[in-house]
């Protein structure tokens, strides 16, 4: 027998009152004049025995009956008499892990894993008692706690996750959920499907007991969209929606899925793809659509087992090429840049259809206005110019003085993948610059780098400008007689500096991808979130907390749209493969780990430890009945109790 | 006059007159005065002639109907001078009322009363007299006695009382001991079976507080004995049955030590009214012919 409070025990001391009466009560001070003394003295003599014995009794059953007061309330727990004198279980404290990711949404055998795994974990509910304490903790981190009637209602209620969730994290704050009370064995109960992907690594849960179900189920062939990408990510108005499909499990080369390619409100694209050796397929869809501005689309199949990745989201922004004023002192290079990418209708040489503006590729000491791609002088000479026309047109940077020497430039790469694998495949070296106005961001300067020559920014982008910290000239930089040169310049102008009136103030392209119920930091400039439904909500705080539902969620900045949170289902939650059982349980350090995958089992297991049965309430039971038995063996004393006529007796002190 | 007279002429003017007659009446007895008639005296010895003379019922006095000694043997120990309540008079108080109730009574039938009063020994002792002036005598003893009531722890000796008061009677009389018997029973089985011997009657009066026979006092305390010291730790609510049964063994064998020499036991409850005990103790006693 053990105790959950054992500190009360110290109440049996409260055992030696009754004893100490008995052994005092000979002892008492009040003296009573009583003539008949010879009587009282006979019948404590002819019944001595009998009253000793009384006495005994009477001393026995009141210190049993504080000891069995005093063990009660040290909540005492047996198994063995438990299981003779008891119901239910010792006091638990139990934090159930339910794994509600998307993966568990799968059907298998006509009804949703998610709902078999609730119906266990509603086992532990159904067993658990009123002093037990009870937690709920999702994939995603939602915690509650409460009765275990709550607590059923609150797993009932469970739907499954848009993603993947963090398991680990979750499995992690039940156990410190678990610690936290006063029990003695506190238990983290695991209800998964077992995927692979969802327990990645070694979860260390410390001095808690974990009892983990996954259930022996086949994993379902599952189809699903992996990957979208718009390309390039602001079309002006012609891109690519490139997209991979997978096949996870019941694999056969040459499957051909089918596909359709939505975008806005229409479907842009149908096909099927077919699958390779490696399990995927490729979708490519090029299009020069008439939607302008910001677009939701979706990349969908034909539904399977696994409805939630069948279906996956993008967002691209599309808009007229803009149109391009190339000043004469930027060089020849840039000048047929523009004029290459104008013949390419990447780029347009006007006229400017307001609201739109043109974009200025010009030299820093001829800038008057953004947008536009600046470059370096190239006379060292107009660095005040140039300083003071930065500061004029609200740009926060300035030049430096003019550094000199060969220096490799890092990190110019074009959107372009087919280029970009083209640069790094030619044997040209690194791109160099021999001279270069180092560049020195002002207080208010908020920009991305685009390319850097050592730790130093060479190429900034920032809202409405992209400047060049060299000239473009063959004498100065190698980049112009790159072949990702042109390309590149078509970039920057298309991504960083077209239709500025829609996009997040001109860093990055203003499409954010995230999963379900993740945390990221704030878009800069982003006021509110536009649900798909059309609703939407004001963002405050520092922190964003991506939607739980997938889809295109727009951002928004004075009622327009400047940016999209894409939400999709991690690709790795789509590969249904299952952990076995005891594979399973190598993914968890904790004081003890037991992966079951019956039901009953498992139940049990949850509350073996608490299977010692709470004994407080046949102590009390047991305390009373003494209590009577004493008030029995006593009642002509209480009887006589109203006679204290006795008030005129003549006592002596 | 004191209290004592008052109650006992109360008592006796009350409840009793009337009842006692003399056990030794007879044709052969001579004639020895007139007294006025009480109601229940017996309507043989009216004297009609003198009722239709002078208009007055007279009953004739024979001397042999005036020749009891009755010797009052009063226990005065300490034990004596205790009461369980302070609404209730002392055992010592209510046993001197009920022994100047009865010498009035006796007296008024020209019985001859006397008075032994002890505890350890025989404090007081009057020879019995027939004149009125005794019962005078008789109050002021008691009166005294009070006055010295509770001085001193001292034993009663109720068997040498009683063996003294029989030597104070000359002829077979009535010997009366008004006492709470908390004595040995043996000395006074002895005493009891010489007076019997003697020839006198034999009446007790057990005199008993009910708080003595139920033992009415609450919680644990040290019991003290106020005539011999003894102390005994008792537990009242443990031992009061055992006590009860006790008190009443006591009482039965105080009833059969009385019975088996002859003579009479009444136990008195000082809660109870004076007459009824008397009636109880004489009325058996005129009964039986004695």
């Amino acid at each position: 027998m053990g105790f959950l409070s054992p500190l009360l025990l110290a109440l049996g001391l409260g055992a030696a009152v009754p004893l100490l009466i008995h052994l005092m009560r000979r002892r008492t001070g009040l003296r009573v004049d009583f003539p008949a003394v010879r009587y009282l003295a006979r019948a404590e003599q002819e019944h001595s025995r009998r009253l000793k014995l009384r006495n005994l009794l009477l001393m026995l059953l009141r210190v049993l009956a504080v000891v069995c007061i005093a063990i009660a309330a040290a909540k005492p727990v047996s198994r063995a008499l438990g299981a003779v004198v008891a119901a239910g279980h010792a006091p638990a404290a139990v934090a159930i892990v339910l794994d509600n990711s998307l993966s568990t949404s799968v059907i298998v055998g006509g009804q949703p894993v998610l709902d078999r795994l609730k119906a266990v974990a509603q086992e532990v509910t159904a067993r658990a008692a009123s002093g037990d304490r009870l937690w709920l903790v999702t994939a995603d981190g939602r915690t509650q706690g409460g009765t275990p009637a709550a607590l059923s209602a609150a797993i009932g209620a469970v739907e499954p996750l848009g993603g993947a969730g963090i398991l680990p994290r979750a499995v992690a704050n039940a156990a410190s959920l678990a610690r936290s009370s006063a029990v003695s064995d506190p238990v983290v109960a695991v209800v998964t499907d077992g995927q692979a992907a969802a327990w990645p690594g070694v979860t260390d849960v410390g001095g808690v007991r974990l009892v983990v179900y996954a259930p022996d189920l086949p994993a379902p062939a599952n189809r699903a969209v992996t990957a979208v990408t718009p390309r390039p990510a602001r079309w002006t108005p012609h891109g690519e929606i490139a997209a991979t499909v997978g096949e996870h499990t019941g694999l056969v080369v040459g499957d051909s899925l089918s596909y359709r390619v939505t975008l806005g409100a229409r479907t842009l694209a149908r096909g099927t793809a077919t699958v390779d050796a490696s399990g995927t397929g490729a979708i490519s869809v090029r299009a020069a659509p008439p939607e302008r501005g910001w677009v939701a689309g979706t990349v969908e199949l034909e539904p399977d087992e696994l409805r939630g990745d069948d279906v996956r989201y993008f967002a691209l922004w599309i808009g007229e090429p803009p149109v391009v004023v190339a000043d004469t002192p930027v060089g020849a290079f840039l000048r047929s840049a523009v004029e290459a990418l104008v013949a390419n209708g990447r780029a347009s040489a006007g006229p400017v259809r307001p609201p739109a503006r043109s974009v200025a590729v010009v030299t820093a000491d001829r800038l008057t206005d953004l947008p536009a791609l600046i470059t370096a002088p190239t006379d060292p000479v107009r660095l005040g110019a140039a300083n003071r026309a930065l500061e004029r047109a609200g740009v926060p940077w300035r030049l430096g003085a003019p550094a000199r020497g060969a220096a490799a430039v890092e990190g110019l790469t074009s959107a372009d993948p087919g280029m970009a694998a083209a640069e790094s495949a030619s044997s040209s070296g690194p791109v160099t610059a021999v001279l270069r106005y180092p560049l020195q961001p002002q207080s208010t300067a908020i920009a991305d780098t685009l390319a850097r020559i050592g730790t130093a920014p060479w190429v900034v982008a920032g809202p409405g400008y992209v400047i060049i910290a060299s000239p473009i000239d063959p004498t100065v930089t190698t980049w112009p007689l790159r072949a990702a040169f042109v390309p590149w310049v078509g970039d920057v102008l298309d991504q960083r500096l077209a239709g500025l009136s829609g996009s997040l103030g001109g860093r990055g392209t203003g499409v954010i991808d995230v999963a379900p119920g993740a945390t990221l930091r704030r878009p800069s400039g982003a006021e509110e979130l536009e649900a798909p439904d059309g609703s939407s909500r004001v963002l405050s705080g520092t922190t964003l907390e991506a939607p739980a539902r997938p889809g295109v969620y727009f951002l928004r900045r004075a009622g327009a749209r400047v940016g999209a949170l894409v939400v999709n289902p991690e690709p790795s939650e789509s590969d249904l493969t299952r952990i076995p059982g005891q594979s399973l349980a190598g993914h968890f350090k904790a004081r003890a780990v037991r992966v079951e995958a019956d039901q009953g089992r498992w139940v049990t297991a949850v509350f073996d430890a608490h299977a010692d049965r709470p004994l407080a309430a046949f102590f009390i039971i047991v305390a009373l009945a003494l209590l009577v038995a004493e008030s029995l063996v006593t009642r002509r004393r209480s009887g006589a109790a109203g006679a204290a006529a006795a008030a005129g007796v003549r006592r002596a002190a | 006059m004191g209290r004592i007279e008052v109650v006992a002429r109360w008592v006796v003017d009350g409840f009793l007159t009337g009842l006692h007659r003399s056990p030794r009446k007879g044709f052969s007895v001579e004639f020895a005065e007139h007294r006025p008639y009480q109601p229940g005296d017996d309507l043989r010895y009216v004297d009609w002639r003198i009722a239709a003379r002078a208009d007055r019922w007279v009953v004739k006095q024979f001397e042999e109907e005036t020749n009891l000694r009755a010797l009052l043997v009063l226990d005065v120990s300490p034990s004596m001078v205790w009461r369980g309540t302070p609404t209730r008079l002392t055992k010592l108080a209510y046993a001197e009322r009920l022994t100047a109730a009865l010498a009035l009574l006796l007296l008024r039938q020209r019985d001859a009363v006397g008075l032994v009063c002890f505890d350890e020994r025989v404090r007081n002792a009057l020879v019995p007299r027939a004149r009125m002036t005794q019962w005078s005598r008789l109050v002021g003893v008691l009166e005294r006695m009070r006055e010295d009531e509770g001085a001193g722890a001292r034993r009663s000796v109720a068997g040498d009382a009683l063996l003294h008061a029989a030597r104070l009677i000359r002829r077979p009389g009535l010997v009366v001991l008004v006492s709470d018997l908390l004595t040995d029973v043996d000395p006074v089985d002895r005493a009891l079976r010489a007076i019997r011997a003697a020839g006198h009657d034999v009446v007790a009066l057990h005199i008993l507080d009910p708080a003595e026979r139920d033992l009415t006092v609450t919680g644990d305390a040290l019991f003290v004995d106020p005539e011999s010291g003894d102390e005994v730790p008792a537990a009242v609510a443990d031992v009061r049955d055992a006590y009860r049964v006790t008190v009443a063994e006591a009482l039965a064998e105080w009833r059969t030590t009385f019975a088996r020499a002859g003579g009479r036991y009444e136990i008195v409850m000082t809660d109870a009214p004076f007459g009824a005990p008397l009636r109880r103790a004489f009325a058996a006693r005129q009964d039986t012919g004695h």
